[in-house]
């Protein structure tokens, strides 16, 4: 029983543990990473959204306006919008969301999923490298949150992507490349609650 | 002065609606129109189409077009089959709701939710036609050369968080709905043109079972 105990412990001490402990700061640069920043002049992804047991699908469309602002626009498949956001060089914008949807914590929670994907903070002062072995961390503060985009040694391929505070990992995002700079495939994955959001791209018939 | 000033308002309301519809004039009396449809929508059982999808992003200058196959039953049974560029079915058999998506199938009762039957019940109306005879939306009827045009403005506040209007296609020559346009509060909006239309030919129950 007591032995059942140490094990149970020391499974929540370690499930608590911090994310980024082990590494190891390095002098290596981060300015690698914008090599990786998706272009996005106008795609559009089936998504498949599982929050808290319940799915929900649609479509997501991520769109650079003329004056270079992003919208990301997603929708149910029989065309009702759930939300219309916008990032221009200054600001997030809400244009539009879903009276059900209209809550600070939900729009909080896509704006920073959104910012690590389309890698808004790459300009962060007080960015920094961490490593572990091969895999260099490369860290963008900005408040309380920190982005990391995780590459290899010669900053060659990007790994993966997460946010999290300096300690605790919140969430993880993968992407695969596409052949016209915008991914083929997205995946988003928090940690602190059930929520993960998988964007698939489509290919449009007509225009 | 007052008649100058009431027939300016009058005028400018009368352009508005006519720039509101181009090629359509409201009806006055839209109760010739409403007997016939009645009619029409009566005598028609089921119905087989293939359908175009267009969803207008107004800000963005964007369409999303999706294609697939629909089939309506009488009286309340529909199956919506996206087949470009997504796959997606939507079964709706009385106040049941069967979606499959790339991932997942969902099985829904309408029942528990208000707003979900609310919506069901408009997709139904506007197909077999029960829209234009309800409470649920302030009806103004317009008239093309080929077409009538019915507006509906929906009277439910929670109704109006999801179209500020929806707009049926007639056709003169069968009275039956070939376009579907729901626009949203935010300007966006989706049509639906049904092409390839098939009346009163047999359906198989399968296609509206849910399981």
């Amino acid at each position: 029983m007591r032995c059942l105990l140490y094990v149970s412990c020391w499974l929540v001490c370690a499930a608590c543990s911090s994310a980024y402990k082990k590494l190891q700061r390095t002098e290596a640069g981060t300015a690698c990473v914008a090599a990786f920043k998706p272009s996005f002049t106008r795609a559009l992804y089936n998504a498949q959204v599982n929050v808290t047991g319940k799915h929900l699908s649609g479509l997501l469309l991520i769109k650079t306006m003329p004056d270079s602002s992003v919208r990301v626009v997603f929708s149910s498949e029989a065309g009702f919008t759930f939300f219309d956001f916008e990032w221009n060089k200054h600001a997030f914008k809400v244009h539009y969301i879903f009276s059900q949807m209209d809550k600070k914590p939900v729009i909080r929670t896509l704006r920073k999923d959104f910012e690590l994907v389309l890698m808004r903070h790459l300009d962060a002062p007080g960015a920094y490298t961490l490593k572990e072995d091969e895999t260099y961390y490369r860290v963008f503060p900005n408040g309380k949150d920190f982005y990391y985009y995780i590459t290899d040694s010669a900053c060659a391929n990007l790994l993966q992507m997460e946010r999290g505070s300096r300690k605790k990992k919140v969430v993880e995002a993968v992407m695969l490349a596409g052949n016209d700079g915008m991914p083929d495939s997205i995946g988003i994955k928090h940690h602190n609650f059930s929520f993960d959001i998988g964007l698939k791209r489509l290919y449009d018939i007509e225009r | 002065m007052r008649e100058i000033v009431l027939t300016v308002i009058l005028c400018t309301a009368v352009m508005a609606v006519k720039a509101q519809y181009p090629g359509y004039k409201l009806l006055a009396d839209p109760s010739a129109f409403q007997t016939q449809f009645a009619t029409a929508s009566q005598k028609t059982n089921t119905i087989k189409s293939d359908f175009i999808q267009e969803k207008n992003l107004s800000l963005l200058a964007e369409k999303i077009v999706s294609k697939g196959k629909f089939w309506f039953r009488k009286e309340n049974a529909i199956r919506m089959e996206y087949t470009q560029p997504f796959q997606y079915l939507m079964v709706i058999n009385g106040s049941n709701v069967y979606i499959k998506d790339s991932q997942k199938e969902n099985k829904i009762s309408t029942k528990s939710n208000k707003l979900f039957q609310q919506i069901n019940k408009i997709i139904i109306d506007c197909v077999n036609g029960r829209a234009l005879q309800g409470n649920d939306f302030k009806v103004r009827i317009f008239e093309g050369s080929t077409a009538y045009l019915a507006e509906l403005s929906p009277v439910d506040k929670n109704l109006k968080t999801f179209f500020s209007h929806v707009n049926m296609i007639i056709e003169k020559k069968d009275y039956a709905v070939s376009r579907i346009e729901m626009h949203e509060p935010s300007g966006d909006d989706t049509s639906l043109q049904f092409v390839n239309r098939q009346f009163n030919t047999p359906l198989a129950d399968a296609l509206f079972a849910i399981r």
